[in-house]
């Protein structure tokens, strides 16, 4: 599509020359995709790309909204790259109705995500450096000494952990080629479905070979059943609750943030998680330092229970890079109450008494609540106010590269900047250098002397550079089309690991294996080169995804009567002419086989919703193996009403080149009547 | 007095299914009795269409017709339903319906072993006094008697299936088409409605 656009001279010039960084590299990559080799590698015709790129460059604005399919890849994150570098192209982003829009799979992902579950990232993605540490220790209010104490190391604190993608071979890789002591010994899986994460014939391997395996969850889940598989003692079942059952803040993806009250009290011996982490923290010995800032209530069966508020008190004290400061518990609660008083068309309060408000706060809403900043309802946005919800690329990567000035253009800053011109992120220096440091009450002085934006607990660096001067804290610098510190600067194309097409891996080969990455070896060309020619006895293209009626794993969904009347059996849908070679007919039963040597026996569904050579299986489904119903490895009672095949028991070995993030949506099978 | 009707805009139908489970979980209907379904026609090639499906409350509805123990009636607000306890479960309304609205318990089992018909009520309950224990356990809520319209459309995420007063749905559907800039038939609607309001028992009292 971006070879069309550059042709025909509808990229939004004006904006990439004053709000890009390194398109020119980009553009030169390309170029040399004609339509002819484009056709080549993705089956796409000339004309319907052109008709795509044509209907995107003259329907402004316009956005581009993924889920899986774009990040599950061993190129994952080329992927979504290409698709921001298309948006920064046609001008889309940082416009109402533009961006591109990355949707979550469920309640609360982002929310999750910004309090910091990453093995690379303290929360609110201030990475793992001892200042990242000592910052959030000063949050928490506990001694930087005594939380380095609680690990082996510097080096281990400081080290980006094994993802969660690959916890399996946490466990099953040889200890010498690990990049930490020992090897992953006990696991727990905090609702989390197993069956979402491809290689699940290894995984129960490595559930084998765990001292200890806790399952946390309102359900026991296919994570019990599997382990039940494979052992008789070492797994712990403890029943969490669900969010209807609890109280507090959830974000969702376009960041905004929602007060949920409590519906019900949590149903039989179940409990909310923050009281299970308190519990632990108990048992280990430092609840103390977990709920320093954090109040700790009774419930009615007498379990310490931390209170909610307290948490995203403690949350808004911390969060300064992505502006999760401002979103008190009362002014969340507040927007709940009057949310009959925001426009459903600009999310924005209308009078009342969250005047100006855009409903839900979305981040960043920067400063301290007091501050009153509206929250950001787009990102990027320089047609509006700082203090407006406006806003421009930030300034994370340093003022220039290679002799290029990574800093916005002039004139192209946040609607009422003080500074019309790109400029860096703040810092006491900066402040002091342009006069702006006694703007400062006294009190914030001595809380931000020798810190920037993003460590000043007062807010006070926030409020002089957003309030009084209308600039970003964060500084006002050009996207990056290219980045320099990714493997592949400009996004490529690589052939996926397991290929239909030999010609195209010799073309377009993955890069070397790496010896270390987030602590483990990690295969890509020899791995690819090993089967290159694996086609020929696995000729169809597999890919999964989700289906409306379940969610993730599917435990929850699965039991629910409702909906498990919806989708009552695991399908693999299959073309018509595949099915017709195959000798099966729709509805009958069929064997998925994939290169793992799993084996999964589904109903066929045979559509023209899958184009010839390629199949797509849901990955909702768990409580069948290899053709066999596991209803004896649940608790009685316990099973899910609606059992199938995982197709994760299929997929195969790849990941992302940055992210570590599995390649579930492209691997190889062949299918054949049951 | 308004004049109860459903509206299908396939053209907005993403065959979510939210209907279906809104009306199953607000009428505890058991397994296999589908009140409202999503039927999808073309699935996977240009021009998929879906519909969401359900007893359309006819003019001039032949279930009512065909019925030997006359169990149906019709409230003044134009909503077809229905007696169990005069219903003998055998089938007939089940063959006269466009829309194959009624739904067996014991599935298709022969004559007098189906069980009692069970059906959309527009939320709006049988025959026992509005709101009872008796009245949900054989019809499900009663929504309309507390105000509110049914919750398959209530619950519709796109705003596709529409219900209430006729003239208010159709005034919404006719903005749309104006906006669309492309007639379209509003599904099911001639079939449903193309004929006279069918004089009929018009209170709950008439059927006790």
């Amino acid at each position: 599509m971006l070879y069309h656009i550059f042709k025909n001279g509808w990229e939004d010039k004006a904006y990439i020359d004053a709000r890009v960084f390194g398109l020119d590299k980009v553009k030169a990559e390309v170029m040399t995709w004609t339509p002819e080799r484009v056709q080549d590698v993705t089956g796409i015709p000339e004309a319907e790309v052109l008709r795509i790129a044509e209907m995107l460059a003259k329907n402004k604005p316009s956005t581009v909204v993924w889920c899986m399919g774009q990040t599950q890849h061993t190129v994952g994150n080329a992927n979504v790259r290409a698709m921001c570098i298309l948006q920064l192209v046609l001008g889309n982003v940082g416009v109402s109705g533009g961006g591109t829009n990355i949707f979550r799979g469920h309640d609360n992902v982002q929310g999750a995500t910004d309090v910091g579950p990453n093995p690379d990232s303290l929360p609110a993605y201030y990475g793992l450096a001892a200042g990242s540490w000592k910052h959030w220790c000063k949050v928490w209010g506990v001694d930087y000494e005594w939380v380095k104490s609680q690990f082996a190391s510097q080096a281990m604190m400081e080290k980006s952990g094994i993802t969660v993608s690959r916890w399996i071979d946490g466990v099953l890789e040889k200890n010498e080629a690990i990049d930490q002591d020992s090897n992953l010994r006990a696991v727990v899986y905090w609702g989390m479905a197993p069956n979402s994460q491809t290689r699940g014939l290894e995984m129960v391997e490595a559930m084998k070979k765990l001292d200890l395996l806790v399952v946390i969850d309102p359900y026991p889940s296919a994570t019990a059943a599997m382990a039940a598989m494979m052992r008789k003692d070492g797994v712990y079942l403890l029943p969490a609750c669900t969010q209807f059952e609890t109280s507090g803040s959830r974000t969702a993806s376009n960041r905004s943030i929602q007060w949920g009250e409590k519906v019900i009290e949590p149903l039989f011996e179940s409990k909310p998680d923050h009281t299970l982490m308190y519990a632990f923290a108990k048992k280990f010995g430092f609840e103390k330092e977990l709920c320093k800032n954090i109040k700790v209530n009774k419930d009615k069966q007498g379990w310490d229970e931390p209170e909610i508020e307290d948490i995203l008190r403690e949350i808004n004290r911390g969060a300064w890079t992505i502006g999760y400061t401002g979103q008190s518990p009362e002014r969340l609660k507040l927007h709940m109450k009057n949310m009959h008083t925001f426009d459903v068309k600009t999310l924005r309060a209308n009078g009342g008494p969250c005047d100006g408000d855009y409903f839900g706060l979305p981040w960043p809403c920067y400063g301290t609540p007091e501050l009153k900043h509206p929250g950001t309802p787009n990102l990027y946005d320089t047609s509006k106010h700082v203090m407006d919800g406006g806003g421009n690329f930030r300034a994370n990567f340093g003022v220039e590269r290679d002799g290029v000035s990574l800093l916005a253009a002039d004139g192209s800053a946040s609607k009422g900047a003080a500074l019309q011109m790109g400029y860096p992120e703040f810092d006491h220096v900066l402040l002091k250098k342009l006069g702006w440091w006694d703007d400062l009450t006294e009190d914030e002085k001595k809380a931000a002397e020798g810190k920037n934006w993003k460590t000043d607990l007062s807010g006070g660096i926030q409020r002089v550079v957003l309030k009084v001067y209308g600039c970003h804290p964060f500084g006002n610098a050009r996207a990056r089309a290219l980045v320099w510190n990714f493997p592949d600067p400009v996004p490529l194309h690589r052939e996926p690991m397991y290929s239909p097409r030999p010609d195209l891996v010799d073309k377009y080969p993955q890069p070397d294996d790496k010896k270390v990455f987030w602590r483990l070896p990690t295969l890509y060309k020899s791995l690819q080169t090993k089967v290159r020619d694996i086609s020929k006895e696995y000729p169809l293209i597999m890919t999964s995804g989700r289906l409306v009626e379940y969610e993730g794993g599917g435990d929850e969904t699965r039991s629910n009567p409702w909906l498990a009347e919806l989708q009552q059996e695991m399908f693999c849908e299959v073309n018509p002419r595949d099915a017709n070679n195959a000798g099966f007919r729709n509805n009958d039963f069929m064997w998925v086989e994939t290169p793992t040597k799993g084996r999964m026996k589904v109903r066929a569904q045979v559509t023209e919703r899958v184009a010839p050579g390629t199949v797509f299986l849901p990955f909702h489904f768990a409580g069948w193996w290899q053709g066999k119903d596991m209803l004896e490895y649940y608790p009685e009672g316990a099973a899910p009403i609606v059992r199938g095949e995982s197709v994760n028991q299929g997929t195969t070995y790849g990941y992302d080149s940055v992210t570590m993030m599995q390649e579930t949506k492209t691997t190889l099978c062949r299918v054949t009547k049951a | 007095m308004a004049r109860m009707k459903f509206l299908c805009d396939t053209e907005r139908c993403i065959e979510c299914n939210g209907c279906v489970t809104a009306c199953k979980n607000e009428n505890e209907t058991p397994w296999g009795v589908n009140r409202r379904r999503v039927v999808t026609v073309n699935d996977g090639v240009p021009g998929e269409r879906s519909v969401s499906v359900a007893c359309m409350h006819c003019s001039d509805a032949p279930c009512m017709a065909v019925c030997p123990t006359d169990c149906f009636y019709k409230t003044e607000e134009g909503v077809v339903l229905h007696n169990k306890d005069a219903c003998i479960g055998c089938g007939y309304c089940f063959f006269a319906c466009p829309f194959g609205a009624p739904q067996f318990p014991n599935g298709p089992a022969a004559f007098g072993a189906r069980g009692k018909m069970d059906k959309c009520t527009f939320c709006a309950g049988g025959p026992e006094e509005n709101g009872s224990k008796a009245e949900f356990e054989k019809y499900g809520r009663n929504r309309l008697a507390e105000g509110k319209l049914p919750l398959c459309a209530e619950m519709c995420s796109t705003k596709a299936l529409l219900a209430g007063d006729a003239p208010v749905i159709s005034d919404i559907y006719r903005e749309r088409v104006m906006r669309r800039g492309k007639a379209g038939e509003a599904w099911g609607w001639n079939t449903a409605y193309g004929k006279p309001e069918q004089a009929a028992p018009a209170a709950k009292e008439a059927a006790k």
